[in-house]
């Protein structure tokens, strides 16, 4: 694989606060391709509040975020092509069920062999069984591998996920560790925040504490 | 109560029990189970399993040959456990409970524990108040105004108008009588009553009774006054309006009896086949003035038969109030606790939008709770790629909910009936509003599009184009709706023409496209911001946009049709639908505007401190040469 002359996510001097209290100061982050980069620390450091800047769902109060060399736009649709996150608003249609998503996310993203990319997801995820359920009927453990699918489901050059861990059971953390560094070895730039130190040492080429010891 | 340590079991008869529990799991279990009054039978079994079990053996307890002081601390071997103070109870000893006095008891402590009497509430709701007094004036004086007119019309279109229109209203409010009924219960009970209350062994018919009643007076009451106001807008006597009146609500009174008798048998199916039917004479009676409006046929009504008819239907309402009435009472302590606590916690849900007067958050809990009832669709393959599969995906919602598109059928009668009545004005208007309901469930896919912004960063478009996909098959229906209503404007079937044929479709098309952009809008808006700092009105502290939400999509029907009431050109109207559709397309994000601007700022605030930074490089302008 040819080196990128860009880093996949560029941010500098990041910083956010809600009122006067600073969550996030001087947050700098450079991630390249091929590279994981897991966030940890205690609850409340601010490793949330990151990743919500980086994917654009909150306007961080001074600081650049640049993915791939651009600006970051939440409605950018480049950006949407490039970046898939899941992290904690993630929402899904009452009407559609878990196979219908996929397929309906794989198609807007213009999958040639979209069909196949949502059977062999499914089977990973082990949502086929639950394939035609809506997702008001899913446990938050099977909610939680549908969101991680449409992660999968769909092209990418970054991955942003926060806690993916949440509500798996231990054999979903295993299959997500397997999957997460099979796919930074294909070139694939990770971010996420983890509890999970098994999850961080198979996945993770750098780990960042956000917010230090108490 | 003082803690100490189990040493040996108490001499009270419960000692297998409590060295059993302490063997395999924690010590107050049992001590709780003694406690409910359980105690004698759980020792018996507990003394039968360790005593007569083939190969059971009785748990050793380890226990410290001397306790320890109050003041050392335990050491981890040794089961530490609250010591109760209490006895077994005897059951013979144990009085009956009196519903009536659990009721006494919990009113007595919901008035104990009230920090207002209801008058402050009512001073407090006061913004409510206000907004439903300024929402009835205008209605009321919109009703007033059609009344006149519609009294003063006396062609052969509007008098079958004025006798069908108010059963088209009858049978639609009683299709929706039985839908929410069923939706709800109609006897309802909160969570907390669920699990507190009816695990008691008490007569639960006693507990919902009262219950009933209110109920029924609340549904007789309410489709009373909407009788009433139905028949004064098409211009009926105050005599009449009485009888319509007492029709509506009794009518509507007697049918929530019948679905509060069938919810004892924990049954649907009649309601939803009655429900079906009352709406499809609804559609009937609409067809019939749509096509006496057209001029498709003609009909001679005997008015004189409506009036007692609609004493029938009185008297009818009656009989169904009183027979299933007093058998919902009969059989009510039949209902499952299930049944009664999920309709307790969808009003509670409901209840906390209405506060926020988030319309669309209500509707979202309802569309969710029909979901999880359906549960299991079968999965169909999506069609196209890119946006053209977000638009095939609605194709296939509405070929998989054909439900959705009722409504819309619905409003196809509406231009018709409301020209029928002589109402021409304000057509555009009502028609506008009624597409605005008619469109809102077609909307489904744009409204989970924009209440969160997680599943629109899914999909590699703008906010704009994202909405314009989930718009499109509704666009596409209002498009054909205005061509099949122009005959409508133009006055078809009337004997005079209002206006030209072109002007008519000019009307009917700013009619539709108001109602897509007021469903849009309606679906769309963002709901008041808490986090945002309060306003300080006269009204107390509110958050910005609080107001407004009760009238988002009727102040687009507003403003798009006003210059059509106001007989200015219709394409004043077309101006303004192109403003409110950039608008409302998302086109325009005003926090992506001054995220851009503020971009801008600070790349010029940048480009200006390198210009006066001392040393910096200058920029030489080379003087111009003669040649």
């Amino acid at each position: 694989m040819a080196k990128a002359r860009t880093p996949v996510l560029k941010v500098q001097n990041l910083k956010k606060a809600y009122g006067d209290h600073v969550i996030v100061n001087n947050f700098n982050l450079e991630v390249w391709p091929g590279e994981a980069v897991a966030l940890t620390g205690r609850n409340g450091a601010g490793k949330s509040t990151i990743l919500r800047c980086l994917v654009g769902a909150d306007k961080p109060d001074d600081g650049t975020i640049l993915v791939n060399g651009e600006t970051l736009r939440e409605s950018n649709p480049v950006i949407r092509a490039t970046v898939a996150t899941v992290i904690d608003d993630l929402d899904f249609f009452p009407d559609l069920s878990v196979v219908e998503h996929l397929d309906l996310l794989a198609r807007a993203h213009g999958l040639p062999d979209s069909d196949d990319a949502v059977d062999s997801i499914l089977h990973e995820v082990q949502l086929v069984p639950q394939s035609g359920q809506l997702p008001g009927t899913l446990s938050s453990g099977q909610r939680r591998r549908l969101a991680l699918a449409t992660a999968f489901v769909r092209p990418r050059q970054l991955l942003i996920l926060d806690e993916p861990e949440q509500r798996l059971d231990v054999e979903g953390v295993e299959w997500l560790a397997e999957r997460l560094a099979a796919e930074r070895k294909d070139g694939l730039a990770i971010v996420m925040a983890s509890h999970e130190p098994t999850l961080v040492k198979a996945v993770a080429t750098k780990t960042v504490r956000v917010g230090g010891d108490k | 109560m003082s803690k100490k340590k189990i040493s040996r079991p108490k001499a009270t008869g419960s000692g297998p029990v409590a060295t059993a529990s302490q063997a395999t799991g924690p010590a107050p279990v049992a001590t709780a189970s003694q406690a409910m009054g359980s105690g004698t039978v759980a020792t018996e079994r507990a003394l039968r399993t360790i005593s007569t079990g083939p190969d059971t053996v009785a748990p050793v307890l380890e226990t410290p040959a001397t306790p320890a002081s109050p003041t050392s601390p335990a050491s981890p071997t040794e089961f530490v456990v609250p010591e109760w103070h209490h006895s077994l109870i005897d059951l013979d000893d144990v009085d009956p409970v009196y519903e009536s006095d659990l009721k006494g008891l919990l009113k007595s402590w919901r008035r104990g524990r009230a920090t207002k009497r209801i008058s402050q509430v009512l001073a407090d709701g006061y913004v409510t108040i206000f907004s439903v007094l300024v929402i009835v004036a205008m209605i009321g004086g919109a009703v007033f105004r059609a009344q006149t007119a519609s009294a003063a019309c006396e062609t052969q279109t509007c008098r079958v108008g004025r006798t069908l229109l108010p059963w088209v209203m009858l049978f639609a409010a009683f299709a929706l009588t039985l839908v929410v009924s069923r939706i709800f219960g109609p006897v309802v009970a909160s969570a907390a009553e669920g699990f507190w209350l009816f695990d008691a062994p008490i007569r639960r018919a006693r507990l919902l009774r009262g219950r009933l009643v209110a109920v029924l007076l609340a549904v007789a009451f309410g489709a009373a006054l909407l009788g009433a106001v139905l028949a004064a807008l098409t211009g009926y006597p105050p005599r009449e309006i009485a009888e319509w009146a007492a029709a509506l609500g009794l009518g509507a009174g007697g049918l929530t009896a019948f679905a509060a008798f069938e919810q004892t048998f924990a049954r649907t199916w009649l309601i939803k086949v009655l429900q079906w039917l009352l709406g499809a004479a609804a559609f009937a009676a609409l067809v019939l003035i749509t096509g006496v409006a057209a001029g498709w046929f003609s009909l001679d009504l005997d008015t004189t038969l409506t009036t007692e008819i609609v004493i029938g239907v009185a008297a009818g309402g009656v009989v169904l109030l009183v027979l299933f009435g007093v058998l919902a009472v009969l059989r009510l302590g039949e209902i499952h606790r299930a049944r009664l606590v999920s309709g307790g916690t969808l009003i509670s849900g409901m209840q906390g939008a209405a506060f926020a007067m988030d319309l669309g958050l209500m509707r979202d809990i309802l569309v969710e709770r029909d979901a999880m009832a359906k549960g299991q669709v079968r999965p169909t393959l999506g069609i196209g790629r890119g946006l053209g599969a977000l638009v095939g995906r609605e194709v296939q919602r509405l070929w998989r909910y054909p439900k959705r598109l009722v409504l819309f059928v619905v409003s196809l009668g509406v231009p018709y009936a409301v020209g029928a009545l002589g109402l021409t004005t304000f057509n555009p208007f009502i028609s506008a509003l009624v597409l605005l309901i008619a469109f809102v469930p077609l909307l489904n896919s744009l409204r989970v599009i924009t209440r969160t912004r997680g599943l629109a960063r899914l999909f590699p478009f703008t906010n704009a184009r994202l909405r314009l996909a989930c718009v499109a098959v509704a666009a596409g229906l209002a498009a054909v709706w205005a061509i099949l209503a122009t005959p409508a404007f133009y006055g078809l079937g009337s004997g005079s023409h209002p206006m030209s044929l072109s002007r008519a479709l000019v009307y009917s098309l700013v009619t539709a496209g108001a109602g897509v952009l007021a469903g849009v809008r309606w679906t769309s808006a963002k709901p008041a911001d808490y986090s945002t700092p309060m306003m300080q009105t006269g009204f107390g502290a509110l958050p910005p946009g609080l107001m407004f939400n009760l009238f988002k999509g009727l102040d687009v029907a507003v403003v798009v049709t006003g210059p059509l009431m106001l007989g200015w050109s219709p394409w004043v109207s077309v101006v303004i639908g192109l403003v409110v559709l950039y608008l409302v397309s998302g086109t325009f994000d005003m926090s992506e505007a001054q995220q851009m601007q503020a971009e801008l700022k600070k790349e010029r605030e940048a480009m200006k401190a390198g210009g006066n930074k001392p040393g910096g490089p200058k920029t030489v302008i080379a003087p111009p040469r003669r040649r």
